[in-house]
């Protein structure tokens, strides 16, 4: 056991000295996506230390419980997720591993956006030939920016919950960001005048919230089943839909394959346009409110065109 | 407002409920002699009736609860707790999961044994042709708001013998609400432990249909002892954490725990980023004990069991009894995890058994230490590990055992050399006592190319103990396509060149791996 001795003291000492390397420090967020890392920086500003777990030309859906992010929850203060089960491959994992009592369910530093807003197509029926549903119903809730001024007051109040020492810090973010916001909305909303029941064509049921808000009319999704790429037949029945519709653009996220989508272009001349989804999803976006900028004006260029 | 329109549910339902059993009983005494068949008939449409009236009162509960989450939305500014939700498979049930494993397995050469190296049945191939693999039935769940449990039974086949149903993990863990210091959690009962890369998940979830030969030499597939084990993540940027565990030492690389407390371990991990797209992880390992009477079949400290790990040696020793001693039959069949060499009588044995022989085929009793390091390395090109993903994994293995090897040898004696009937059969205890160390290691490769696609390739390779003499190394190259439909569907075809004692065997291996149900979140 000579070994064994040997290792437990040098554990010993090596946890003793992390320890005391680490410091006290401001409040630190991991938000699961870019879209609330955004969002948390708007409102947290320099009282905040911000980390995204996924980029944004990444799936949210698939990425790994790599070691960092335990680490990050580890010493996490609040972690910021769109839940409704869209990071359960991997943040049950990292919230059992990083052991982090405040932003465990039920504790302040637990946000799951999902939770506060209200959340469209809750499937009747599971099951697993279905494909990778989601039982509380669509995740990708930020498209509708109605859901991101809801967020924002859920955040700071958290944010004075947490640390009321700057809490005059954060309420005056957050005003000033609703009054930003508010102001983004009226403008985005007179655009929206002549996109409105624009028909278009969607990968994955990423778009919902987005088509919700603008009033746009999905025709068909390229992929039948949620997590399982389409199959030549599937293909074929969207071809035949939207032949039959007059659709104006296949709506693709970053991070979703474009070779199915390619080929329904190349048989219906219906352009492909990638659009961000998220902060970070395209070059010109920064922040939340490029994202929508940007967005609009895709979407609008893809309307213009006969 | 929740709470109201529950209150309100639960009196409906009973009300519902309380009516419809009126009223079946009012029929049933009002009619003048309704069959058994009339009766369920009834029943039936009340039960239907009342089942839809629930049904509608859900629709209305459901709509009020819709209100009141935007009401509460509305509401967002006063500081009141936010509903949350749980992050788990399963609020009051076990999520129950099941893995199915199928294989059709073509072999070129008869299974030997790895020599200097004692293995049980979880370190041997699995039976030619077609074959159920390993399947297993697995029930967790939050036990409550401090406590995570997790029951795994694995159901093993084996050609000629009955399923053998095993208990691969009965654990409970303490969860984040337990008021454990952050980062710190306890497990304890029977589990898959910490232990180099593979031994902490589950067969069905590796990249390969066999374990790496290191795994099968040195832990015979996986170290599942019963025991107890504290883990801690470090605070800091980088991912670091340490833990260490007591064990019973019964379970291989031990056996037949004395006192029950045996066995122990340590580790240390480390692991972080590189970039946006990459992630590795390093870890280093102990695991200490002692070991009484372990031999390969069961490292449970019983000999006869012996036979039982060595199917295919006491086959073999079957074999060259009815060739040779065909009229010794019914003395010997009693006996058949006795060696070959016994046959050629007491005199030559010594010469014949060499050390290699003890390692592989004595009983073990003595100091057993396991060390071990792993390295995984994963790189997607795009970010997206469903498109497309790089997995490099290795890990190496060195155990020092000192103690005491003692073989069984037969042996007849004969009062009367001429006449046969005289004699008998003797077991003796040949003793001899060793220190060895033997090495292992695999490096694997695995590539997806395609988001249902993934080639592989691993190389694994033992290093035999000094002392035994033994010009070959023991290793296997293997090569692995696999497609998989969904996250809980893989369909795989391998190919292993397997040397164990200089025989090249050629294997091909055709494999299902499904699970039904919950599925366990697979860690990095």
């Amino acid at each position: 056991m000579k070994g064994l001795r040997a290792a437990l003291l040098c554990m010993a000492l090596c946890s003793t000295l992390v320890s005391l390397a680490a410091a006290q420090d401001p409040v630190r967020i991991l938000a699961c996506e870019p879209e609330w890392a955004a969002l948390a920086e708007e409102i947290g500003g320099d009282d905040v230390i911000v980390h995204s777990a996924t980029h944004g030309r990444q799936d949210a859906h698939y990425i790994r419980a790599r070691p960092s992010l335990i680490a990050k929850v580890r010493r996490a203060d609040i972690v910021f997720c769109s839940g409704a089960e869209l990071e359960v491959g991997w943040l049950p994992v990292l919230m059992q591993r990083g052991a982090r009592q405040i932003v465990q369910p039920g504790q302040p530093g637990h946000i799951m956006a999902a939770d506060h807003v209200t959340v469209l197509e809750r499937p009747e029926v599971i099951d697993r030939s279905l494909g990778d549903i989601h039982p509380s119903g669509n995740p990708h809730v930020h498209l509708d920016p109605r859901n991101i001024a809801t967020l924002a007051d859920v955040l700071a109040l958290r944010l004075v919950r947490i640390d009321p020492s700057r809490s005059d810090a954060y309420r005056e973010r957050l005003s000033s960001f609703q009054a930003r916001w508010a102001d983004a909305m009226a403008r985005w909303q007179g655009r929206l005048e002549h996109l409105r029941g624009m028909k278009v064509i969607v990968y994955h049921k990423s778009w919902t919230y987005l088509l919700h808000w603008a009033g746009l009319e999905r025709v068909a999704s390229l992929e039948r089943t949620p997590g399982i790429p389409p199959t030549a037949s599937q293909l074929a029945q969207v071809l035949e839909v939207a032949q039959d519709s007059d659709a104006k653009a296949i709506l693709l996220a970053p991070f979703e394959p474009a070779d199915a989508a390619d080929w329904l272009f190349r048989k219906t001349a219906v352009p492909m346009v990638e659009l961000p989804y998220t902060v970070g999803g395209h070059p010109e976006v920064q922040d939340l409110f490029s994202l929508f900028d940007v967005t609009l004006t895709l979407l609008q260029e893809a309307g213009d065109r006969p | 407002m929740k709470l109201v329109s529950n209150e309100i549910f639960g009196v409906a339902r009973a009300c519902v409920i309380g009516l419809a059993i009126l009223v079946a009983a009012s029929v049933a005494h009002s009619q003048p002699a309704p069959t058994t068949e009339e009766l369920a008939e009834q029943i039936q449409i009340l039960k239907h009736d009342y089942e839809k009236r629930i049904a509608e009162l859900e629709a209305q509960v459901e709509a009020l609860q819709g209100e009141s989450r935007v009401a509460d939305t509305v509401h967002a500014h006063t500081p009141v707790a936010q509903p949350s939700r749980q992050v788990a498979d399963n609020s009051f049930n076990p999520a129950i999961g099941v893995v199915f494993n199928g294989m059709l397995s073509e072999y070129s050469e008869e299974q030997t044994g790895i020599p200097g190296f004692q293995l049980g049945h979880h370190g041997e191939r699995p039976d030619e042709g077609l074959a159920l693999g390993h399947s297993e039935i697995t029930l967790s769940g939050n036990i409550d708001d401090k406590f995570f449990g997790n029951l795994t039974l694995g159901l093993g086949v084996h050609a000629g013998e009955p399923t053998e149903l095993e208990l691969e993990e009965a654990y409970i863990q303490t969860l984040p609400g337990a008021g454990l210091p952050d980062g710190m959690r306890v497990k304890a009962g029977r589990a898959l432990w910490t232990f180099g890369y593979l031994n902490e998940q589950h067969q069905h979830a590796d990249d390969f249909t066999d374990r790496p030969l290191p795994y099968r030499a040195f832990l015979d597939g996986h170290f599942n002892d019963d025991g107890l084990e504290v883990a801690l993540v470090l605070p800091g940027d980088l991912y670091g954490e340490v833990g260490a565990g007591i064990f019973r030492g019964d379970d291989m690389p031990f056996g037949g725990s004395r006192d029950g407390r045996n066995a122990g371990s340590a580790y240390v991990r480390f692991g972080g980023d590189i970039g946006a797209n990459s992630a590795w992880r390093i870890g280093g390992y102990v695991l200490d004990g002692k070991a009484y009477n372990r031999s390969g079949g069961h490292a449970h400290g019983h000999g006869e069991d012996d036979a039982h790990g060595h199917g295919e040696d006491a086959h073999a020793h079957e074999e060259h009894e009815e060739d040779e001693h065909g009229h010794e039959e019914d003395e010997h069949e009693e006996e058949e995890h006795a060696h070959e060499e016994d046959e050629h009588g007491h005199e030559e044995h010594e010469e014949h058994m060499d050390l290699a022989e003890f390692l592989s085929d004595g009983m073990f009793t003595g100091d057993s230490s396991l060390y071990a390091i792993d390295f995984r390395y994963t790189w997607a090109p795009t970010g997206n590990a469903k498109e497309r993903e790089l997995i490099l994994q290795s890990e190496y293995f060195w155990r020092d055992e000192s103690g005491e090897y003692v073989l069984q040898e037969e042996h007849e004696e004969c009062t009367d050399p001429a006449d046969h009937s005289t004699c008998e059969v003797h077991l003796d205890d040949v003793t001899e006592s060793l220190s060895a160390d033997s090495r292992g290691w695999y490096a694997q490769a695995i590539y997806k190319f395609h988001p249902n696609w993934r080639i592989g390739s691993r190389y694994s390779r033992l290093s035999t103990p000094n002392d035994a003499e033994l010009s070959h190394d023991p290793y296997s190259l293997s090569a692995m396509i696999d497609w998989t439909n969904s996250e809980f569907g893989r369909i795989r075809f391998q190919y292993n060149r397997e040397s164990f004692n200089g025989e090249d065997d050629d294997q091909f291996i055709l494999q299902y791996i499904m699970s039904l149900g919950a599925h366990a979140a697979h860690s990095f």
